[in-house]
């Protein structure tokens, strides 16, 4: 009765290694690390920080100000947005499936009118409107738009417009020619001086696409590049002065880096690219509202969430070192193609 | 009565009625066989545990039509040649006669922590082992499948492949959905009005819209499939189809890092038939170990842009045509 009562227990006992071991390989198991999606709305998330930002997640649009985050708008496509220059109104695109539109908001999330209307029931003749900017005035809205091409279909190339508001049968008028082929012309800044700033995509020699910060004087004129060809850089963003452009430049492989210059409105040029902050993956810079600082966004470690980062332009003290970029609240997981608005 | 128990012989002891002492069981072989309990019982929990993976390996084309590659299982240091295949496996096509829609032959050579990346053009004008005349390599897989598919590539680039790899559309979005997504630089706006609409639909001859935007983002499963797919925007169609499928597996092999052996049976059970290969668990161990050693530093990507191919129509068909003169000794610089 003993051998049995020992044999069952060691049966018992084996089985249980047995578990132990499918157990403890289990626990060995990494979770993959979901992109962060519940809302960002409780109090207290991320540090005190001058100004207000407005930024995008799952569709969403939030304000951070004073240490808190707002949800502005439901998660239904929302992206983009951008501030009037007084900061009472936000332009944002609204993505659906086959088309986008531009969205004039107030600062609460409200929407206060539909500025542009690309649904078609035939996928085709649908339209995509990204990154809109308020002009230096606040009357125009510039943005980037697909016109089609008559003679080929698969040719969708963006260019950028720029369409008065307020008005009610706003006319586009198309600013830049994109090259073909490359996906066109893409994050316009208007300058106050009447030009505008933005990313102009080109294919080298050898066909491989690449992207300059372009600047033209007028809607149509030829324009010129800002930055070289071989730094390949874009992403441009304007500091509220006109005096800097922040730039996302890659000149290699795997390599990211956040880089500003002087920038000459008027004289149609830029200085030398000075480089910020140098990863493997850098988005979406925008300049603070006192020109001193610029924020982006970044994942901590690969694979992981894009966070919103800050770093400083100049140093604390005269001779001192550029302090490091620090990280703005938890790992939220924004959207990374949506520069944040800093007013 | 011990004295009188130990002198009695055996029928003495029948006869008094003397029970016999059994026999004192050795305790080495009894030990010996609990221990065997316990090791076969944790072999039944870990192979209950990788039994997903297990049966997608089952999946693979018979040993013997393609070389072992004994280096890596023992962790070694021995190169070996991937052959990496990616179907439209949607309604459009029957199961298991599809085409490829990419091929990328990899090239890991452990020892010098050297990878190389070579994507062969779907449309490109090559002779089918056991077939007449030429034909596009992406009908291989279609004729013969993986075998076939490996036969043509060896044949027309005299290269080795030691092993393959071949994944469907979902099979992919599952892997990315698994791996928590995967990081991406989008060097230009990928535009494309006519990407296919075929997965989970009725009618899978449909398309609709896209809009990837250039910049550092995240994708997930669906999104990446979408941007190694689209081709109908782009200024070099194929080829830079080819060059974003090259730079979504590299990030996915910096993904992987984050991976451990533990987690494929969680990474098998999400292709859900969606992945064949020739790689068993013991060489998949061999192989993590590998890519976790490999740096970017040592990647070279090849694309077999003109002068190295020519677009061509031969009938109606868009072909790419081979320059073999010049591919050839490039291929050979990585592909002994």
């Amino acid at each position: 009765m003993r051998r049995i009562a020992a044999t069952a227990l060691l049966l018992a006992l084996m089985a249980g290694f047995g578990a132990g071991v499918y157990r403890l390989l289990d626990s060995h198991r990494s979770r993959t690390l979901p992109q962060a999606e519940s809302a960002p709305a409780a109090p207290g998330l991320g540090p005190v920080l001058p100004g207000t930002f407005y930024l995008a997640q799952g569709g969403s649009i939030y304000q951070f100000q004073k240490g808190k985050f707002k949800k502005l708008t439901p998660a239904e496509g929302w992206t983009q947005p951008a501030a009037s220059p007084d900061g009472t109104r936000l332009v944002a695109v609204k993505r659906g499936f086959n088309s986008s539109d531009l969205y004039l908001l107030g600062t609460d999330g409200r929407v206060m009118a539909q500025l542009t209307h690309n649904l078609s029931t035939v996928v085709e003749y649908n339209h995509w409107a990204f990154f809109p900017r308020f002009s230096p005035d606040g009357n125009s809205i510039f943005y980037s738009y697909d016109a089609k091409d008559p003679g080929n279909s698969y040719r969708v190339d963006m260019a950028v417009y720029a369409m008065p508001v307020g008005s009610l049968k706003p006319v586009a008028r198309p600013w830049t020619n994109p090259n073909q082929y490359t996906g066109g012309d893409v994050s316009p800044t208007p300058l106050r001086a009447g030009g505008l700033v933005y990313s102009k995509f080109a294919a080298d020699a050898d066909g491989k696409v690449f992207s300059q910060v372009w600047i033209q004087a007028r809607a149509g004129s030829p324009g010129l590049g800002l930055t070289r060809a071989e730094d390949n850089c874009g992403q441009p963003a304007v500091s509220p002065a006109q005096t800097m452009l922040v730039v996302v430049c890659h000149p290699a492989k795997d390599v990211s880096i956040v880089e500003t210059a002087s920038l000459d409105p008027a004289g149609y040029s830029a200085g030398p690219l000075q480089p910020l902050v140098t990863a493997p993956l850098v988005a979406s810079p925008a300049f603070s509202p006192d020109g001193l600082s610029v924020a982006y966004f970044a994942p901590a470690a690969p694979g992981r969430p894009f966070q919103l980062w800050t770093a400083a332009l100049a140093p604390a003290a005269a001779g001192g070192k550029l302090p490091a970029p620090r990280v703005v609240g938890p790992a939220l997981g924004w959207d990374s193609g949506s520069a944040p608005v800093w007013v | 009565m011990l004295d009188r128990q130990r002198l009695a012989t055996p029928e003495i002891r029948r006869r008094s009625g003397l029970r016999e002492r059994p026999p004192r069981p050795r305790l080495l072989p009894r030990l010996a066989l609990v221990l065997a309990g316990f090791l076969l019982a944790g072999a039944a929990g870990a192979g209950a545990y990788f039994l997903p993976v297990l049966t997608t390996t089952v999946s693979a084309v018979g040993t013997g039509q393609i070389g072992s590659v004994a280096g890596i299982a023992a962790g070694g240091d021995q190169p070996f040649t991937v052959l990496l295949l990616g179907s439209d496996d949607d309604a459009k096509f029957p199961a298991d006669a599809v085409l490829t829609q990419s091929m990328i032959v990899v090239r890991v050579n452990p020892a010098t922590k050297q990878v190389t990346m070579l994507s062969i053009p779907r449309d490109l004008w090559v002779t089918i082992p056991g077939r007449k005349g030429k034909a596009k390599i992406d009908t291989a897989y279609q004729l013969g499948g993986a075998r076939l598919a490996i036969e043509t590539v060896e044949t027309n680039f005299h290269i080795k492949i030691d092993d393959y790899v071949w994944v469907g559309l979902k099979g992919l979005i599952h892997l990315i959905d698994r791996m928590g997504g995967v990081d991406v630089n989008i060097t230009n706006p990928v535009m494309d009005d006519f990407y296919p609409s075929d997965i989970d639909v009725k009618n899978p001859y449909g398309y609709y819209r896209l809009a990837i935007l250039p910049g550092a983002v995240h994708l997930d499963g669906a999104h990446a499939l979408q941007y190694v797919r689209s081709r109908h925007g782009d200024l070099r169609g194929d080829f830079a189809r080819s060059e974003r499928q090259q730079q979504v597996l590299l990030a996915l092999k910096g993904e992987s890092k984050q991976v451990s052996l533990s987690d494929l049976p969680d990474l098998a059970s999400a292709f859900n038939g969606e992945l064949k290969t020739s790689i068993g668990l013991d060489r998949v161990r061999g192989m993590m170990a590998v890519a976790g050693r490999l740096g970017t530093s040592g990647i070279q990507q090849v694309v077999l842009l003109p002068p190295y191919t020519n677009p061509q129509m031969v009938g109606d068909q868009d072909v790419v045509i081979p320059n073999w003169p010049l591919i050839l000794p490039l291929v050979h610089q990585s592909f002994p």
